[in-house]
């Protein structure tokens, strides 16, 4: 009985899994298909797999008018800075935020965190008037800027909850021994911030990699992301099933495995240091 | 966290706290320092989010239209214009209510895969893994690949659905406004789900076994252990995986954007998706910036509602 009921509960974990998986599952199956069944009704289960789609797809050989494999550099390129501006900005903040007192401070925190809330479909349309006003459309600072401060709000508040469980008598007794503060905060605290740092980069790249509405709007090719170009193989004329698909995986890919190598350091994070 | 373990100045030696001007001076430097580590990250923000907000009001009592004649100074009539608008209060309405509905959805699913994930079986982390991967997945894609497979004329779902017999006709997802909202809050509950039994797995681990085990001995049936047991543990993990969906969710553009562009009609438009048209397809700058500036207002008493939320039920917003 007891076996029975275990088994029951794994065949609807798996099945449910299944369902979860089934619209990734349906991509990457549609991307090794041979161009001329990728549309066939009732669905072809049986077929030679191709990776014809990717190599187009990868080498430019599409209808669009530019190489995905450049728009994937571009959507790197902004992740990259975007992250990496947001770290180098976040961490002092959130050293201010767990470590010093001052007034002002909570309001303060509390204030960033408020930020979280400005949607994006609100400040584009401010900034693409500053944008063009600037001559700065299309170029990778109007989507690197607002991206690193999509995600500060996050980034500060996690890695602030990592500095706080850093014991302080450890900094205390670098402070005795004479270390100046940013001899402190490099050679002490960063170490120690590293599991923190890696939640934050994940959550932070991963929302430059995927967002779409700033670099629909801001840009036109020379700093377009893989997201707007993936919806590009869809159009009045009909869909690219193949390109679309093969696009989709090369861009979604590498963020699936980043999540789930990094599933711990994420949940960490993003549970403010609730979970001890 | 104590005082004991804040900083109250750098280098202070034994001996030299704690007469009055010195104190003062080490306050200074505190301040100093505090506001000198946040500047660059307060710098990104204001320019991200209070000049934007500026503009708005710049603009929303002008006349200004990115394609049309001059700019010059309206009064309240954007506002007027707004507010007297029925599709901007449908929209509204539309907001919230996806807000509400998937969210709700999202919490409570992902409460019972947090359940399910929480059973120690051979191959659960392997399952955990591959359950959280649609939180990965970037809106466009998972809303295009549920446009093509919800689509009615060449779509699987519709496809499988008739060929099995359950269904007769095919369901016209984009549409019926009905079935254009079943679509678009099931791309976000697929999208979301794994999300919320991630945070809310974290916090059943962090259930002592104790309590539970003593419970047991008492007797307590499995759905009373919970509800006196489990449940109460998990409400910081709760309120935390509710405040940070519900922001989200507000700030939905590309997965409705993409799925049914608001359609059919104006059923599926949110306020962001209205943003969009009024300001980037009409390019009236002037009412998008006045709804724009309505919409910072609302969400402005949300967040402020989330906030609260937070603070009641976990100590995360505690200095």
């Amino acid at each position: 009985m007891r076996l029975l009921r275990a088994s029951l509960f794994r065949l609807v974990l798996w099945a449910l899994l299944l369902i979860t998986m089934f619209p990734l599952l349906w991509v990457v199956l549609t991307s090794i298909k041979p161009a001329d069944i990728s549309q066939a009704l009732p669905p072809v289960w049986h077929f030679h797999p191709t990776l014809a789609n990717y190599r187009n797809v990868l080498g430019g050989n599409t209808y669009t008018s530019q190489s995905f494999s450049v728009l994937l550099i571009h959507s790197a390129v902004v992740t990259v800075a975007a992250t990496s501006l947001g770290l180098a900005v976040g961490i002092p903040a959130a050293y201010s935020l767990a470590r010093v007192k001052f007034r002002g401070k909570r309001f303060t925190a509390n204030w960033i965190l408020s930020t979280i809330m400005f949607p994006p479909a609100v400040s584009v349309v401010p900034v693409f008037i500053i944008a063009s006003r600037l001559g700065m459309m299309d170029t990778f600072p109007v989507l690197i800027i607002p991206y690193a401060a999509f995600g500060l709000p996050m980034v500060i508040w996690m890695l602030r909850s990592y500095i706080r469980q850093i014991p302080f008598e450890i900094e205390e007794a670098a402070l005795v021994d004479g270390a100046s503060q940013a001899a402190i905060l490099r050679h002490v605290v960063l170490p120690l911030l590293m599991p923190g740092i890696v939640a934050a980069s994940l959550l932070s790249g991963m929302l430059a990699w995927n967002e779409f509405l700033f670099a629909l709007t801001l840009t036109r090719s020379a700093a377009k992301t893989a997201p707007v170009g993936i919806s590009e193989f869809t159009n009045m004329y009909g869909t690219q099933w193949g390109s679309l698909t093969a696009a989709a995986t090369v861009t979604v890919a590498p963020i699936l495995l980043a999540t789930m190598i990094l599933r711990r350091r994420l949940v960490e994070g993003m549970t403010f240091g609730a979970v001890k | 966290m104590t005082s004991a373990t804040e900083f109250k100045g750098m280098a202070v030696a034994p001996g030299q706290q704690g007469t009055f001007p010195r104190r003062q001076g080490v306050q200074a430097r505190a301040r100093r320092l505090g506001w000198g580590l946040l500047a660059p990250a307060l710098i990104l923000l204001l320019v991200m989010t209070v000049l934007p907000t500026i503009y708005l009001v710049y603009f929303a009592f002008r006349h200004e239209n990115l394609l049309g004649s001059g700019s010059h100074f309206v009064g309240f009539l954007n506002f007027q214009r707004v507010l007297t608008d029925p599709t901007v209060w449908w929209d509204l309405l539309s907001t919230l209510q996806f807000v509400v509905i998937s969210v709700s959805l999202e919490l409570g699913l992902g409460l019972l895969l947090a359940l399910m994930l929480n059973k120690r079986l051979p191959e659960t982390n392997l399952v955990t893994a591959l359950f959280i991967l649609p939180l990965g997945v970037a809106p466009v894609v998972s809303a295009l690949v549920f446009r093509v497979l919800l689509d009615p004329a060449y779509g699987w779902v519709d496809f499988y659905l008739q060929s099995w017999g359950i269904i007769d006709q095919p369901i016209d997802f984009f549409g019926d406004p009905v079935w254009a909202w079943v679509a678009v809050i099931a791309l976000d509950v697929w999208q979301w789900t794994p999300f919320c039994a991630l945070i809310l797995l974290a916090g059943l681990q962090g259930v002592p076994a104790e309590p539970k085990e003593a419970a047991m001995l008492d007797g307590a049936s499995n759905l009373r252990l919970f509800w006196h047991i489990v449940l109460p543990l998990l409400r910081p993990f709760l309120a935390i995986a509710l405040v940070l969906r519900a922001i989200e969710a507000f700030k939905t553009f590309a997965s409705i954007f993409v799925l049914t562009g608001g359609g059919p009609g104006n059923s599926t438009e949110v306020i962001n998706l209205d943003l969009y048209r009024v300001a980037l397809q009409d390019f009236d700058i002037g009412a998008a910036s006045a709804l724009g500036i309505c919409f910072l207002l609302v969400l402005a008493v949300v967040m402020q509602q989330l906030l609260n939320v937070l603070g009641r039920n976990t100590d995360i917003l505690e200095d």
